[in-house]
């Protein structure tokens, strides 16, 4: 596109930004029942604003007056609507003396930011489906639009607006509440949100061809909600953990493919491509984990990625650490796909042959049929100890499984480095 | 130099789909254009479509809007100087609004 001079006026992801903390702050007003009245407000602020900025010029607060504009909107569909009853006057007195609220005052900064935070944790309730939970979110307090939601989600349109339309009712007719839960049930929905931010956030980063610039987006909302929660006074250092554990990864989001848009393995990456902001987010969050004496997965998994991190150089990687990380994320998760990421430190630190030994249970596992990185390490493994037909043979067979095109491209290359076959 | 006015008339419902991200985009894009060296006035008008005052049977009268068919409705204008009817049209060519299907009507302010 071409450089608009003008647009630095307007902050990057200024809208999604502000529609989730707009459309947050209206759902307390309103009420948890009326979130479509919410959403609907915001978007007409919005449409507002592109109707009448490119004419009069930018505001000078371009934040302050969408907010303004939407409570005013609010104002006039509630007492259009009636919606409310016998609630109506209340709210609109409640939304008159809102509608001077002034984003970036510190105070008015904290009570959207706390909007925001019950927003979060109402779309997380256990009541709510987690795919609907992450396209709540997404919706809600993300800014996105369906169409977005779906393509990051490779769904249909119609797909996601039903799911968000049963999580909607969901809220209405179970009565869910903008409070926070106390004593051992925050701790479950924390879990509960922790767990949909990082659901988010491998949406995001599982690799597909295309759309790369929403699902980077996803990966970022996913990151900005972790710390959202990491700022509040009810982060856990488990939250901690999980936003270090992003920001490593999202570190690694410019590297991860070439110009051609070919997957490059960790390994191979160019470090210097990392981005250096996300991985000193990534330190500062993972030190602030360390209080307290829980472990949690995303502990270990944020170890694991901090230890990549701390490598200057590929081959300075401290691999035996790396496989202890995964012997203890193993004891807390002992799931098939932590085992095969286990493998590949057991390759590095006993050799390819002791590895293959590993995986050789997993093999059977109905968990990882179709999967393809089963037979691709498989295959890399095969390569190592020279066995190049049977490396060719599992790479063939991963290429039958589902995987995306850049993937399908980084298996054939591989299939290609197999050399003829007989 | 000659002066055109280029009225912006769009149906509000294009724009209901969009997401925040690409309603900012189209912001950002319109006031681009609107930032041009050659534009020398812009307006828009309020989203009431208004009411129409007419002659019915010799006694003026005033009606509630939409008057036309269309569900295109005025959303505002610009003036914009242009060596030629040709070259106000051109300029036009390029306003973001044809792309989310709006249409700009091109007249010329006499006298200008």
């Amino acid at each position: 596109m071409t450089a608009f001079p003008e647009t630095g006026a307007l902050l990057e992801h200024l809208f999604r930004h502000q529609a989730g903390r707009m459309v947050a702050h209206l759902t307390r007003l309103l009420g948890p029942g009326n979130l479509s009245l919410a959403e609907e407000t915001v978007q007409e602020a919005m449409l507002r604003a592109l109707q009448t900025w490119p004419y009069q010029g930018l505001p000078e607060n371009p934040a302050a007056w969408l907010f303004r504009v939407a409570h005013n909107v609010a104002i006039d569909a509630v007492r259009r609507n009636q919606v409310l009853g016998e609630k109506t006057d209340a709210i609109v007195a409640e939304l008159t003396r809102a509608s001077i609220v002034v984003p970036n005052h510190p105070d008015v900064e904290e009570q959207l930011r706390d909007d925001e935070l019950r927003m979060i944790f109402m779309c997380c309730h256990p009541e709510i489906s987690r795919d609907a939970s992450v396209a709540l979110s997404l919706k809600t307090v993300g800014g996105f639009s369906v169409r977005e939601i779906a393509r990051a989600f490779l769904a249909d349109d119609a797909t996601i607006a039903q799911r968000l339309v049963r999580a909607r009712r969901q809220i209405r007719e179970q009565r869910l509440t903008l409070e926070m839960p106390g004593g051992g049930e925050l701790n479950e929905r924390l879990d509960s949100v922790l767990e949909v931010l990082y659901f988010m956030f491998n949406k995001g980063y599982a690799a597909h061809e295309g759309e790369e610039l929403i699902r980077q987006d996803l990966c970022m909302e996913a990151l900005r909600l972790g710390r959202l929660v990491a700022a509040s006074s009810i982060a856990e250092p488990r939250v901690h953990a999980l936003v270090a554990l992003m920001a490593f990864q999202a570190a690694r989001l410019p590297a991860r493919v070439d110009e051609a848009g070919d997957l490059i393995l960790l390994e191979d990456q160019d470090r210097g491509r990392w981005d250096p902001r996300l991985t000193g987010l990534g330190f500062h969050h993972f030190d602030r984990s360390m209080s307290g004496d829980g472990v949690s997965e995303y502990h270990v998994q944020a170890a694991i990625a901090a230890t990549h991190a701390r490598a200057s150089v590929s081959a300075s990687r401290d691999w035996p650490l790396i496989l202890y990380l995964y012997d203890q994320l193993l004891a807390i998760n002992p799931s098939p796909v932590v085992a095969l990421n286990r493998a590949v430190a057991v390759a590095k630190v006993h050799g390819p042959a002791e590895a293959l030994a590993v995986i050789a249970p997993l093999e059977n596992d109905p968990k990882l049929r179709d999967y393809y990185l089963l037979l691709a390490v498989r295959g890399h493994l095969l390569m190592e100890l020279g066995r190049r037909s049977e490396a060719a043979a599992s790479f063939h067979a991963a290429l039958k499984c589902p995987c995306s095109e850049p993937e399908r491209r980084f298996l054939r290359r591989k299939l290609g480095d197999c050399g003829p076959l007989s | 130099m000659p002066q055109y006015m280029l009225l912006l008339h769009s149906d509000p419902a294009n724009w209901r789909n969009l997401s925040p991200e690409e309603m900012q985009k189209a912001t950002e894009k319109y006031m681009a254009w609107s930032k041009k060296p050659f534009t020398r006035d812009s307006h828009r008008l309020a989203e009431d479509v208004g009411r129409v005052i007419r002659s019915e049977h010799g006694k003026p009268r005033a009606t509630d809007g939409p008057y036309s068919e269309t569900k295109e409705i005025l959303g505002g204008y610009y003036t914009i100087e242009a060596a030629s009817y040709d070259e106000a049209v051109k300029l036009s060519l390029e306003h973001p609004h044809l792309e989310v299907g709006g249409t700009i009507e091109v007249r010329q302010v006499w006298g200008s």
